[in-house]
């Protein structure tokens, strides 16, 4: 599903983003990425949503070559990846309904299909009854799973989460945690970013380590080493 | 594609309410431009009309001698014809000719009184010859000195327009240089002031922004309501230019008629005939305009 081949990314004037990373993820795996702070997670993460270009390498997704993907094709790969954030990035002046129809607004779906799509994703987050508030009135996890519910609309056949429990406390995280590896068990493969380490070894899936932009471990139901 | 128009304009009126002010001053800045394009036209209809009228009225009368034979003025009046730089020739009988002739000297006394003198009509018929331009006043004149009918002339007559004619150029094209002038200002600050407001609006949208693309939005759909905002600004200003514009020539159309002899020189109406045609090219210009700042802007501060 997903391959990277000696992927480096160096940022200018010369700072490493990660090194010579070469990983393959199979469909429907749920992948966790672990390492201490500056190692090069998120710069993996966003390679993958094609926020940055590699410097060297070959990505693939879906036996997609995003490596030098063009500008006016990212929204066609952003549609097909949904990506989840530690801060959930939603809209504040949007409600809870209006934050997920955006994502099928954007991408140009009829309203039929916004009116079918939008309350069955917010079914699988459990926030059907909340579709009308506002960002500010939900509680962290709350928000966190609106986030969720939006990268779910195109039915994705990867989910990109980015630290998604870093501002949560642990039954949160666990709620989200167990979401993600529900959406898991539907087929999406998901790619899971993390400092957390309860979580990955609760989780007894898949984990890569990186060190200095390296991968220094790569085990299938690993547990978190540092 | 009707369903993502709908949606780019909404958002497009959403940037225009929620940054109110920031509209306001973009629109007073494109009526401002508008304003001084549009007193340009006025003033450079006014001018030519003032020009125009004084021109019709350039005459020069030819009075020939009694003696002088039919032929010889024919010729005269045909030779005359000919040249391009005069507009019409009027033929007038011998009476008409003193009737002319005292009329316009009837306040030079010794002239009157040498008449008398002379007791009956001592014209032959006459010639009223208009130039086509001021300028070519002095030329027709040298015409008029062909040996075929020189010696039959008796008197010309003209009253020389020319200085005025030359005063009021001078001092339009100052007006007009200076017009040009404040317009390109005007038009360099609308542009800033346009640029500026797709800056702002992009920053106070970054968040939104950052969203859309993240979700799969494409180029054009992030980049579409900062076109069509500016493009509903620039509806907003024609409109108000217009409102300006007609009430303002209606007011100051008879005062212009003052100046060039009380008559109506039909501004009102020439913008009514070429309204359309008018503001529709402004309005394509400041299209052009706002599209080309707004262009910039994002190139700067818009990467999608
Ligand atoms: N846009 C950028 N420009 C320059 N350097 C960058 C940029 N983004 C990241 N870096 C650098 O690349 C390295 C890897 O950053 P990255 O954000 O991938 O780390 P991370 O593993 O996600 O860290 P954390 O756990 O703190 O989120 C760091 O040294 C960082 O300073
Ligand atoms: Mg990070």
């Amino acid at each position: 599903m997903i391959l990277f081949k000696n992927v480096s990314k160096i940022y200018p004037p010369n700072i490493v983003g990660i090194e010579s990373v070469s990983l393959n993820i199979k469909p429907g795996e749920f992948v966790s990425i672990v390492g201490q702070s500056g190692t090069g997670k998120s710069t993996l993460a966003k390679l993958l949503f094609a926020e940055e270009r590699p410097t060297r390498g070959k990505i693939e997704i879906g036996g997609w070559d995003i490596t030098n993907i063009k500008n006016h094709e990212v929204p066609m790969l952003r549609r097909q990846i949904g990506v989840v954030f530690q801060d959930y990035k939603l809209l504040q002046r949007k409600t809870v309904y209006e934050n997920v129809a955006f994502a099928l607004q954007v991408a140009g779906a009829p309203p039929h299909r916004i009116r079918e799509v939008v309350p069955l994703v917010l079914n699988i987050v459990n926030l059907h009854d909340k579709h009308g508030r506002y960002p500010n009135q939900l509680s962290g996890g709350e928000q966190q799973r609106v986030a969720i519910a939006r990268s779910l609309v195109h039915q994705p056949k990867v989910l990109v989460a980015d630290e998604p429990t870093g501002n949560l406390d642990t039954l949160n995280a666990r709620e989200i945690m167990d979401l993600l590896a529900k959406i898991n068990e539907f087929g999406t493969t998901v790619v899971l970013v993390t400092h957390d380490r309860d979580m990955v070894n609760r989780l007894r899936r898949r984990v890569i380590t990186l060190e200095d932009g390296k991968i220094s471990s790569d085990v299938e139901e690993g547990r978190y080493k540092l | 594609m009707f369903i993502s128009t709908y949606r780019v304009t909404k958002f497009a009126f959403q940037n225009f309410w929620r940054n109110f002010w920031l509209s306001v001053i973009t629109i007073t800045m494109l009526v401002m431009t508008l304003l001084t394009v549009n007193i340009l036209i006025i003033l450079n209809f006014v001018t030519n009309q003032a020009i125009q009228t004084i021109e019709d009225r350039v005459e020069i009368s030819v009075y020939f001698h009694g003696s002088a034979p039919q032929t010889t003025i024919d010729n005269a009046v045909d030779y005359l014809r000919s040249l391009s730089q005069v507009k019409d020739v009027q033929t007038v009988s011998a009476q008409e000719s003193l009737d002319r002739f005292i009329l316009i000297h009837k306040q030079d006394e010794a002239i009157v009184a040498s008449l008398e003198e002379i007791g009956g009509n001592p014209f032959g018929p006459s010639l009223i010859v208009k130039a086509q331009n001021v300028s070519d006043f002095d030329f027709i004149l040298k015409a008029l000195e062909n040996p075929k009918f020189s010696d039959s002339i008796r008197q010309k007559d003209f009253s020389n327009y020319s200085d005025v004619v030359t005063r009021i150029k001078n001092t339009t094209d100052r007006v007009r240089t200076f017009g040009v002038a404040l317009s390109v200002i005007f038009l360099l600050i609308a542009i800033l002031i346009v640029f500026n407001t797709v800056r702002m609006s992009i920053f106070i949208h970054r968040e939104e922004i950052g969203i859309m693309k993240l979700v799969g939005a494409s180029d054009r759909f992030v980049r579409a309501p900062f076109f069509l905002e500016m493009i509903l600004l620039s509806l907003i200003s024609i409109f108000v230019i217009l409102l300006i514009v007609y009430p303002l020539i209606a007011i100051f159309e008879p005062k212009f008629g003052f100046f060039i002899g009380g008559e109506s020189i039909g501004l009102v109406n020439y913008f009514e005939q070429n309204g359309l045609m008018i503001f529709g090219l402004e309005f394509v210009g400041l299209v052009l305009l706002t599209l080309f700042s707004t262009g910039l802007a994002m190139r700067k501060y818009l990467k999608v």
